[in-house]
């Protein structure tokens, strides 16, 4: 599977069947299989009880499949969440390089038990606090684990630890998100940090609200944003990934290079634009990301479709082909 | 006794802000109406600024004087800080030092080291004048780049850290941008937001103001004034060091959730409880869902609320 590509996630919660059963054909990259603040306490544990077979049915359609477990309860939680066919574990609340290691050995003893490869699930500290926030290296080198990707830093929990307002028309959290997306990259991770876009009203189910977040994450090569509304799914999905234009470009820009390489020169012009060594790698990423994204859109149209005919199948009394 | 990397208490239960000072005024020991300024201004704190004596002792000067000043900055309820200069620290303290101050504002502050210092020199003045051990706080007026570079190990050098003031004039120089304020954006923006995250995580607070009025320190309308101070707030800063007296009223109603905010929490608090009676994990009030962070937020801000209120008392009582 390319779990790569995580262009979208969502949350969603296995208490209910409504949100649940339906995730697989909203055509999420990524469902983050939620224990922790969706949850009433006295919920939380049939719904860890439920977490492995929502696994099965959250990934129908191809998606990777995340589980927010809950910080005051991870000896609870943890056994419940690292199954076969999750992707990635997400700690909420990190603070300190301590509490998130211990987590990690927790991991490992479970995979091993388990069958499966020891270090293969990703643990991911949501940085949600301020002290969080300036522990960040602490805590991203604190274990050998793999993460592929940080960023957040921003958010509801840490507006409230700052004491400011979450929706605001200017960038409050412009150091917190920088400093958690420089630390990645500083270990080669890719940074999903968000980039500022308005948002005043706090609305979660405005489609232009979210062509104007995978605009501006776009522009700064970020992949990935969240969606806390199903209608925000298909506009971060298509909007953060290249467009056909930027593929055509990408590859003439390459060809342009590859001539002004065999002329044994280093920098050039086409259609009035610079190309040189920086411009030939950035298309060249554009072009891996459009290849990953394509791939990942495969998987998930066989994914889907293979759904679709088994879910076809008990109602028509005999199977499709 | 240095902050450690581990967790504090959880974000919630933690005071927030560490100390009520929303509305902070200098006033000089040299005024002739020092009492009557800081008795009139409303301030919840004072910083006291000197001269030093030519030609003469000043330490002995200050010495003698100070006791005095320090009473009558405190008059009308305001804690009472005394502004320090890093390069002489140690003698500064020496002269400054007495019963019935707060802390310490240290200016020129480059690194820890000169944190380092201080606390060295506070813990054996505390002894000696009997004042309680580990009592005083020493905020850090940040202007220069030092200040800021070093941030994380400065607030975390001492556990006396209270916070980080920011002095958008002389860090502008510092840092060689212009201070005429004709710019389209902030230039302090990612600055001020690293010195309130840095010092939130150290348990600390930040104090400025939004710009242009934290560079330009001119007065301005009320509405000018009031819009200002919110933006600060949205910004994460706990409280201004107010360059005209004029804001000081609006610093204390604007650094603070507003009567109907905290109305607003008590009815999220009690709606959420009932939904929690019935098993629910969220309930709706006017269209948006509460769920456990919004509670926990109504809770904290409720009691930000609450101690702003019994700030506001005791400096009425302190006018009676």
């Amino acid at each position: 599977m390319n779990n790569r590509v995580a262009r979208v996630s969502m949350f969603v919660t296995p208490t209910n069947p409504r949100f649940i059963d339906k995730a697989w054909t909203r055509g999420g990259d990524v469902y983050i299989l939620d224990i922790e603040d969706s949850i009433a306490p006295a919920e939380k544990q049939r719904c860890r009880t439920l977490i492995r077979e929502s696994i099965q049915k959250a990934n129908k359609g191809g998606a990777s499949i995340y589980v927010r477990i809950n910080k005051p309860f991870v000896d609870a939680d943890l056994p419940y969440a690292v199954w076969p066919g999750v992707d990635r574990i997400m700690l909420p609340k990190t603070e300190s390089p301590a509490e998130f290691k211990r987590v990690h050995e927790i991991i490992t003893r479970l995979e091993k038990e388990r069958g499966i490869v020891p270090g293969t699930i990703e643990l991911y500290p949501m940085i949600e606090s301020a002290l969080g926030a300036v522990n960040i290296h602490a805590i991203l080198t604190a274990t050998p684990r793999k993460l592929r990707s940080m960023g957040g830093a921003g958010g509801y929990d840490m507006a409230m630890n700052l004491g400011i307002e979450m929706f605001a028309d200017f960038d409050q959290y412009a150091f917190p998100v920088a400093y958690v997306a420089l630390a990645a990259m500083s270990l080669g991770m890719e940074a999903t940090g968000g980039v500022f876009v308005p948002n005043t009203s706090g609305r979660v189910d405005q489609g232009d609200q979210a062509a104007m977040q995978a605009a501006a994450l776009h522009a700064a090569g970020v992949h990935h944003a969240g969606a806390l509304h199903p209608n925000f799914i298909q506009p971060l999905v298509s909007g953060l990934s290249p467009t056909a234009d930027e593929i055509a470009w990408a590859k003439k820009v390459i060809e342009a290079f590859d001539r002004l390489t065999d002329a044994g020169e280093s920098i050039g012009q086409l259609d009035g634009k610079v190309v040189d060594k920086y411009e030939n790698d950035m298309a060249k990423r554009t072009l891996d990301w459009a290849a990953a994204c394509a791939a990942k859109d495969t998987y998930k149209a066989r994914a889907l479709a293979r759904a679709q005919a088994a879910e076809k199948q008990p109602a028509d009394g005999h199977a499709t082909h | 006794m240095q902050i450690s990397l581990d967790t504090q208490q959880p974000v919630g239960e933690q005071p927030m802000p560490k100390d009520i000072r929303r509305s902070v005024f200098s006033l000089s020991i040299e005024d002739t109406q020092l009492g009557e300024k800081a008795y009139a201004s409303w301030a919840d704190a004072i910083i006291l600024d000197f001269v030093k004596k030519p030609n003469g002792d000043w330490q002995e000067d200050l010495k003698s004087r100070m006791p005095a000043a320090i009473h009558a900055a405190g008059k009308g309820g305001a804690e009472v800080f005394v502004r320090i200069n890093r390069d002489t620290a140690a003698a500064e303290l020496d002269a400054t030092v007495f019963s019935g101050i707060s802390g310490v504002v240290l200016k020129g502050v480059t690194g820890p080291e000169d944190i380092t210092a201080a606390v060295q020199r506070l813990d054996a003045l505390e002894v000696s004048r009997g004042l309680g051990t580990g009592f005083l706080e020493i905020d850090v007026e940040v202007n220069t780049a030092g200040a800021v570079w070093h941030s994380l190990e400065i607030a975390r050098a001492s556990e006396r850290f209270g916070a980080f003031l920011v002095n958008e004039q002389e860090l502008c120089r510092n840092l060689g941008i212009q201070t005429a304020p004709t710019l389209e954006f902030d230039p302090l923006e990612y600055i001020k937001s690293q010195l309130i995250t840095v010092a939130t995580a150290a348990g600390g607070q930040a104090l400025g103001m939004s710009y242009p009025m934290g560079l330009t320190l001119a007065n301005a309308s009320d509405d000018v004034v009031k819009k200002a101070v919110k933006r600060a707030r949205d910004t994460g800063f706990k409280g201004a060091v107010c360059a005209h007296a004029s804001w000081i009223k609006f610093c204390n109603d604007g650094f603070r959730p507003t009567a109907d905010e905290a109305a607003y929490y008590r009815k999220v608090i009690e709606v959420f409880a009932e939904g929690i009676k019935r098993g629910m994990a969220s309930v709706p009030i006017d269209g948006k869902m509460i769920d456990v962070p919004v509670d926990l937020r109504a809770k904290l801000y409720l009691k930000w609320a609450n101690r702003a209120q019994a700030r506001d008392d005791e400096k009425t009582q302190a006018h009676q």
